[in-house]
This record gives structure tokens, sequence and C-alpha cells, in this order.
């Protein structure tokens, strides 16, 4: 375990959420922007785990567990809502797509 | 050994998730999305979190990703689309998550190296299963609950009005 | 020469349950005033006139029970301020109206000589000047809310009477101002007699402003005085113990402005007299506790009366407040009778007779009020010799009385002041109420000019009026004879310190105020009354009025011939023994204090001569000016009918019917700068800073922000999304730095 600290698996799930954050913020599709959501969780699910080892305790990998579940459920959802979205307006560009506006 | 595991790992992860963000087509995307999952599963073992490795690659690239493509193939969106325009909330975009990580790298500094080897039992499924059982039942079964909800609500959003 | 056992008589009532009656006396108009302005309009013009009048008989025999009890000296009750029972006086204390820190004020009425008579001329004339307006207001439809006014005024009016702290009487001060400024204006519609009653309320507010101002630093030097007593040696009048405790005990309770506490207070300072007041405060003691540190008592009580003049200035119509009685005149012609005649204008008079005690211990004020109302008293005389209105001669009169009145008090003869206003309440308002009748029946005509003759026409009035007018010019037997030769006499035998030839300039400057007097009343007698009816009359023939009005003319002159016996001197036997007018033996109780300090310190004095000579002298003055009226006006003014008047009488005659242009020189140094000031304040504070700027900017900034505002509202996700990046961006960098320190 020399060499590799915790830092680096910090480092590497700051990198992680940041590239997750930029590519919701930054993409057209809203399908890619979704994909990009799952990686931002999964990001969090790594820092959970290396926190987990860091303290010598398993417990942490019960919420990396419940986090991949609600990423699930929530990845079914969210489609679903893609495809009614598809169906009554023909495009999923999240620029075409303001229905939130005053 | 371990070191050198990290770093492959790593850099292919990381490559995976530009991929995923850079990527013309939505098909390149996911098909990234599922190496990047991969890559992590990878990392997860390093972290000695074997459950959660095996699970990330059974539900997130199997069962998720999955889910995922096959939305792709019905809306027929895998054409490669051009590249966003560069507006002024998008530059601000950037600039946040640029920000973003700079500052979980600064927050994360401070910490000292890993601590010694944990006991054999670590993340193993047994272990995990004994506490999910016992002291985390409630929020197991809530999750079940939210996973039925979710399929309810899928299938009620997305069928079509007949 | 009435005998005047009937005062030493045992009183057949308890005195006691006399005076807890004592606010039934200002409750029963006060109520009238209320009944008359709410259910006024539905009771009827019979009923309004009865009530209003009923109300103020009802007070008037009370004061009659109340002034009766006060003629026994076993009516008495204990001062607060000096634990010695005061005769002659009830006292009646309704408890404490409101207190703040170390000052407090009661409900508290007193009626004593002083008030008792002023109670009996208000609430008398009073009534026969409701009486007299049931006829005269019979076709104004504005009845009810005329006769509410009145009962009102009646009431705040009885109030200054009767409280017996600066406090209540003030409360009374501002009512009858009030009122003065509602009746006057009673015609509202007519803008210029609405400007009137303006110009009376704003003149005598204030006239107001000084009075309180005046209260206020009195009632600091109180609490000055003794919060020094409390301090240490030296200051042996006034410490807690010994015999200031009462007095110090009433200051507590009963506040500093009232008259017995100031009464205590008056009888413990003295001059400096170098040897005799070691170890006491003095006048000239220098404050060194509260605000008013580092001045004397003598310099804070002569600014203190000093500015109480100016509030009775503003109340009685002197120099320089006095610009608002003539204006005052487009009220009924009974309202000018009984506010500006009989009763509110004499309140500045009443203030200073009550605390007489505190005028004489500064003859700097003394002077200042004996020159105020000598001047006053010259100058409107010669207004009033160039007005034709028959109203504003009677209004400029007025104003002259008041300036007599003002050097009685002024001079030191404050019973003869007393006297003067009652006597002069009754002719004065004779004069008012005839005035009124020759308007009634001449439709209105107010201008002399063009009346004549109303000798056979109206011959009540004319009797009425004729009487009157002898009586104002001082004609023995008439009773203004006497009491404005008790004032000269006053002022003629005046030796104040400090101020030499006072009382021979008072003395000139009254005698030739009595000639103008004689001059322009009989001047008024003879255009109205004598002679044939003016060409150019607005009707043929006038007509007598009719019961009520003459009925109370002809009482009302009764009453000035009958007042001869108030002031004929030398009828009884006063306090110190020798022989003094009547009313000086009664007031004496009162008043006598007064003179009391002023022998004992040698402030003032007055050297005893014989009031003979200066009787003939003021005779004589009177029948010159009145003769030399009657020969004006009815010899040669008439045979020189067409030819215009020599330049050396019609130059000064043109200035003295302007009125000397006082209204104009007020009006270019106070009400336009002030006018121009609150134009400033209107457009450009109030409708420009305040409205545009502060009220206008501030909405149509926040408009023009949320107007940029409302481009973040796109509608689209991600630009939502954005935004909640930034914010926690923001809130990791303040964690960050901040919590985590």
């Amino acid at each position: 375990m020399d060499g590799i600290t915790l830092q680096h698996y910090l480092f590497l799930a700051a990198l992680l959420f940041s590239l997750g954050v930029f590519g919701v913020l930054v993409r057209r599709n809203a399908l890619v922007v979704f994909m990009c959501v799952e990686l931002m969780l999964n990001a969090s699910n790594l820092t959970f785990l290396a926190f987990a080892r860091d303290a010598g305790m398993d417990l942490g990998h019960l919420p990396a567990l419940f986090v991949i579940a609600v990423a699930a459920a929530e990845a079914s959802i969210g489609l679903a809502i893609i495809i009614a979205v598809f169906r009554s307006r023909g495009t999923v560009n999240v620029d075409d797509i303001r229905t939130m506006r005053l | 050994m371990t070191t050198f595991l990290f770093y492959l790992f790593a850099i292919l992860t990381v490559v995976a998730a530009a991929g995923v963000i850079a990527a013309r087509s939505p098909i390149y995307s996911a098909m990234s999305l599922v190496g990047t999952f991969f890559c992590l599963a990878g990392i997860y073992v390093l972290l000695l979190a074997h459950t959660i490795a095996v699970l990330q690659v059974l539900v997130y690239a199997g069962a998720i990703m999955v889910l995922f493509l096959f939305v792709i193939m019905l809306l027929s969106l895998g054409e490669a689309v051009a590249p966003s325009r560069v507006t002024f909330p998008r530059v601000v975009g950037g600039i946040a998550s640029a920000g973003l990580f700079a500052a979980l790298v600064i927050a994360a500094r401070p910490f000292l190296p890993l601590g010694g080897q944990p006991p054999p039992s670590f993340g193993t499924l047994q272990s995990i299963g004994a506490q999910l059982y016992t002291q985390w039942l409630a929020p197991f079964e809530a999750v079940s609950l939210l996973l039925l909800v979710a399929m309810v609500g899928a299938v009620v959003v997305a069928k079509s009005r007949v | 020469m009435l005998a005047l056992d009937f005062l030493n008589a045992p009183y057949p009532w308890q005195p006691q349950a006399i005076a807890d009656l004592l606010w039934v006396i200002i409750a029963l108009p006060l109520a009238g005033a209320f009944l008359c302005g709410v259910l006024g309009k539905f009771m009827g013009r019979a009923n309004t006139s009865f009530l209003a009048c009923a109300t103020v008989a009802g007070s008037f025999l009370l004061s009659a029970i109340a002034v009766f009890a006060v003629g026994t000296r076993s009516t008495q009750f204990i001062s607060p301020g000096s634990g010695a029972p005061v005769p002659w006086a009830l006292w009646l204390d309704l408890g404490r109206w409101f207190g703040a820190g170390d000052f407090a004020a009661h409900y508290g009425f007193v009626v004593d000589r002083l008030s008792g008579a002023l109670l009996l001329v208000i609430t008398g004339i009073g009534f026969l000047i409701h009486l007299y307006s049931t006829e005269y207001m019979e076709h104004d439809e504005g009845y009810w809310r005329y006769f509410a006014y009145l009962n009102l005024f009646v009431a705040m009016m009885l109030t200054l009477v009767m409280a017996d702290n600066l406090v209540l009487l003030f409360v009374g001060w501002e009512g009858v101002g009030l009122c003065s400024y509602l009746l006057i204006g009673f015609w509202y519609q007519d803008t210029e007699k609405a400007f009137a009653g303006r110009k009376a309320f704003i003149t005598n507010r204030i006239g107001d402003f000084g009075f309180l101002i005046g209260m206020i630093l009195l009632a600091l030097t109180l609490q000055a005085t003794e919060a020094m007593g409390r301090a240490g040696p030296g200051r042996g009048n006034f410490t807690d113990l010994g015999p200031a405790k009462a007095w110090v005990a009433a200051m507590h309770e009963q506040g500093p402005l009232n008259v017995e506490v100031l009464r205590g207070w008056a009888s413990r300072m003295p001059p400096d007299q170098g040897e005799k007041t070691r170890g006491v405060m003095t006048l000239n003691t220098v404050i060194t506790e509260g605000s008013l540190k580092g001045k004397t008592f003598g310099h804070v009580l002569t600014a203190v009366l000093l500015l109480m003049l100016l509030g009775a200035a503003g109340k009685s119509a002197q120099i320089p407040l006095y610009v608002w009685l003539p204006d005052a005149m487009a009220g009924p012609t009974p309202v000018s009778a009984l506010i500006h005649a009989a009763t509110m204008v004499t309140a500045g008079v009443y203030l200073f007779c009550r605390l007489s005690f505190l005028l004489v211990l500064s003859p700097t004020a003394m002077a200042w009020v004996a020159m105020i109302g000598a001047v006053t008293a010259v100058w409107a005389a010669l207004i009033a010799f160039a007005q034709d209105d028959i109203k504003k001669v009677l209004a400029y009169s007025t104003v002259s009385q008041l300036g007599f009145m003002f050097m009685g008090v002024g001079v030191g003869v404050w019973w003869a002041a007393a006297l003067h206003l009652v006597t002069h309440a009754f002719f004065k308002a004779c004069l008012f109420l005839g005035a009124g009748s020759v308007m009634h029946g001449n439709a209105d005509e107010t201008d002399i000019q063009r009346l004549g003759g109303l000798r056979k026409e109206m011959p009540w009035t004319w009797a009425t009026f004729g009487i009157s007018t002898l009586a104002i010019t001082g004609i023995v037997p008439l009773s203004g004879f006497f009491s404005k030769d008790a004032i000269l006499h006053g002022a003629h035998t005046l030796e104040l310190t400090g101020f030499p030839h006072l009382g021979h300039v008072v003395y000139g400057l009254g005698l030739f105020g009595a000639l103008c007097t004689a001059f322009y009343m009989t001047r008024l007698y003879v255009l109205t009354f004598e002679g044939k009816r003016a060409a150019d009359a607005r009707v043929p023939h006038a007509h007598e009025s009719g019961f009520p009005m003459v009925f109370v003319l002809v009482v009302l002159a009764v009453f000035s011939v009958l007042g001869i016996a108030w002031g004929l001197p030398g009828v009884v036997v006063g306090p110190r023994g020798e022989k003094v007018a009547l009313l000086e033996g009664y007031f004496a109780p009162v008043l006598l204090m007064a003179e009391d300090l002023g022998s004992r310190y040698g402030l003032m004095k007055h050297e005893h001569a014989s009031p003979l000579l200066g009787f003939v002298i003021a005779w004589a003055i009177a029948l010159v000016g009145g003769a030399g009226a009657w020969i004006v006006y009815r010899h040669w003014l008439p045979a020189r009918a067409g030819q215009p008047l020599p330049p050396w009488i019609a130059v000064p005659w043109r200035w003295a019917r302007h009125k000397f242009y006082v209204d104009e020189l007020y009006n270019f140094l106070v009400i336009r700068p002030f006018t121009a000031l609150s134009n400033v304040l209107y457009k450009v504070v109030d409708a420009g800073l305040i409205d545009t700027v502060a009220v206008g900017g501030t909405a149509g900034a926040l408009r023009k922000v949320g107007g940029w505002l409302r481009y973040t509202q796109t509608g689209n996700a991600q630009n939502y999304a954005t935004v909640m990046a930034v914010g926690l961006l923001v809130s990791i960098c303040v964690v960050l730095t901040w919590v985590l320190r």
C-alpha cells in the first residue's frame, strides 16, 4: 500500500466529479447529461469506499450499496421521463425544452 | 504492484470519463461510461471493497447501462450530433466545474496516508450482508420499496397515451 | 354703600359639599356642547337653544352658590404648599392626571374670590349671550353647531379659571383658543371669514408657545430649587427637614406647577438682602443643579414671566400679537361680545393676577407688562380713530382696554385690573350686543358712515349703547370711571425698584389713552345714533330688536351702572386697617400676598396719596375727549361737508385707517418667508425628494432590477443547474476558508 495514499483516491474522485459536473452543464443531449450524473454518483461512491478503507470500517460500503440501488431507480424513472418528453416534443435537446420558463 | 494497478485503472477511468463527456454520439458516450464503470470496479477491488465492485459491474454496467442503450436504440438517438455552442452559461459552467475540482482537491489535502491493514473479512459479502440484514434492515426495505415505486412510475410515465 | 355683614354671616351649607360639586360647573356646559353638537340637528332649534341656555344657567347657579360659600371665612382648605389653611376658598382635587418622573399634574379646581368673581362673569354674561343668540341666530342654518361651540367655549373658559395648576389652566387656555377659531370661522364657506379664524388661531398659537416654554422653565426652576435644597448647607429655606417639609412633599404630590406650590416657593424665595439672607437661597443664587445651571433664579424667573407675557399677549391681544382681534369680527356678533370682550381675552389678565406673587418678584417683568399695556392702549386707540366699521372700532377699543388692564397688572394694582376686567366685561358686552342689534335692524350694515339717526328708530338700543359709551369713557358716576382711575392712580403712585420713572411714563400714556378712548367712542356714538340718517343707508327705516336681545342689553347696561359700587374707594376697611374700595377688600385674601412681598422686599411700593386729584384730572380728560368728538362730528365736519381734510389731519388719518400697516409688515417679515419656506419644503422636499426620489425612485429601481433579473428565468434546466453548481462552489469555498479554519 505504500505510495498510494488516501489523497490519490480522493483526487481521482474529485476529477471524476468535476468531469461529471462539466458534462451536466455543457452537453445538449439529455441522455448524455444523465450519464454524466451517473458519473458524479460513482465519484461519490469512490469517496465513500476510500474513507471506509482508511478507517478500516466496512460500514462505509453500505452507503455505496444504497447509492447504487437508488441510482438504478433514478435511472429508470429518468429514462421514462425522457421517453415521454421525446414522445411529446420530438427532441431530447435540452436547449429546446424550456417548459420552466415564466 | 498496487501502485501500478492503481495508476493503470485511474488513467483508464479518466480517459473513459473524458470520452463520456466528449463523444459525439450518445452511443459512444454510453460505451465510454461502461468502460468507466469497469475501471472503477477495479479500483474498488484495490480498496478491498469486493462486494461493491461486483455489484458495480452487475448492476451499473450490466443493468443500468443496458437500460440506457435500450432507450437510445428505442428513440434512435444514435446519430452523431454537432458539438454544443459555446454560450455564456456554458462558459460559466466550465469555470464552475474547474473551480469545484480545485476546491475539492484543496479540501482533500490535509489527510494522512492510508491506515494499516484491515481485517481479512473487510468488505466481504459476509460482512456486508451481516450488517445489512441486521442493523440496516429498515433502509434496505425502504430501498426495495423505492425500487418498486420506480418500476411502477417508469411504466406509468413511459407508456403511450392510447 | 352696601353693608358687608352678610359676608361674615355663618354659612348654611357645608362648604365641603359644595367643593365636591365644583366639577359639575364645568361638566354642565361640556355635556351641553356634546349634546347640541351630536343631537342638535334632530332636536330642533327651540330645544337646542333651550338646552344650551339651560346648561349655562345651571353653571351660573352653582357658581353663585360657590361664590357665596367663599364669602365666609370658615370656608377654607388646607393648602398643600404650606400646610396652612387658605381661607375664603374651596378646593377639589380629583386625583392625579399624569406624572412623568419628578413632574405631576392633578385635576384640581379652586374657587377663591378671584376665580369666583370671574366664574360669575363668565357664566352670567355667557348665559345672557346665549339668550341673545337665540334671536340673533334665528335664521342661521348651523344653529346647533353654534350653540355647541359656544357651550364648549364656556366649559373651557371655566376650566381655565378654576384650574388649580398651570397645566390644567393651559388646557382651558388652548380650549378657548380652539373655540375662538371655530366660532370666528363659523361661516366657513366664506374664505375671508375662514382666514380670519385661521389668523386668530395661529397668532394665539405663537403666544401659547411662549406660555408653554415659560411653564416648562418654571417647573425646571422649582425642581432645581428642590434639588439644591436637598444638597446641603446654605439652603436653609428649602431643606426637607424643617419648615419646607410640607412644601417639598406638595411638590412631589401635586407637581411643581400647582398654584399653591408656586405660592409656597414665592413666599420662601427672597431677593438677596445681604446679611439677612445668608444661609438661604435667594433670587440671586446661581442654580447649580439640572439644566438651568449657571443662571440665577431671578433671571430665570424674569424669563419665565416674559414668556408668559408673550402668551398673555397672544390671548389678550396686546402688542405684538393683537392683529387677530380686529379680524375676529368676522364671526357672529354675540361671539365677539362673549369671547372677544368679556372672557377669552381676559385670560391673560387673569393669569397674571393669579401669579401676581411671582410677578412682583421680578420688577423687570412688571415694567415690561406695564409698558406693553400702556403702549398697546395708546396704539389701538389711535387706530380706532379712523375705523368706519362699527365692530372694528369696538375691537380696537377692546385691545386698548386690555392694555389698561395690563397696565394695572404691571404697576401692581391687581385688584384694579380685576375690577376693570369685570366692569369692562359688562359695558363692552353691552356695546357689542348693541352693535349687533344695530346690524340686526339695519340689514347687517356695519359701516357707521352709512348709519345715523338711529336715536329715534331704535330707542332701547340707543339708550343702552349710550350708557355703555359713558361707562367706557369714564364719566362719573358710571363703573368704568372708578376702575380705570384706580389703575391710573396705581400707576401714578408706583415706586418700582430699578425703574424710577416707570410710574409716571405709564400714567402719562394712560391719560392719553383715556383721552383717545373718550374721543373715538363718542365719535362712534355720534355717527351711529345722532344726526340724520345717511343718504346711502341700506334700509330706509331701522326696526328695534326683539325682546330677548333688548332684555339682555338692558341687563348689561344696568350692571354697567351698578358696577360703581365695586370700585368706589374708601368703602370698606381693608386688611391693613385703612379704607379701601369694596373689591379691593374682597380680593385681598388672594392678591394681598403679592403686595406684601413687594413691600417686604422693597421691590415695589405705592405711596399713599389722595386719589381725589387724580379723579378730577381723569374726569376732565374724559370730558374734553368726549366734547371734542361731539364738536368735530356734529358741527365741524358737517359744516365742512365736501371739502377735503387738511393734510396735517389727512395723512395720519390714512395711516390710522390702514392700522399703521402692521398687518402688511407682519406679512412681509413673517408670513412671506414662512410661505416661501413652506413652498420649498413642499415642492422640493416633499414632492421632489420624498415622493419622487425616495418613494418613486425605490419603486422604479426595484422595477428595473426586477426587469434585469427576469432574464435569469430562461426555462433552460441547464442554466439552473449552472447556477446551482456555482452556488455549491461558493459554499464549499466558504466552508473551507471560514468554518474549517
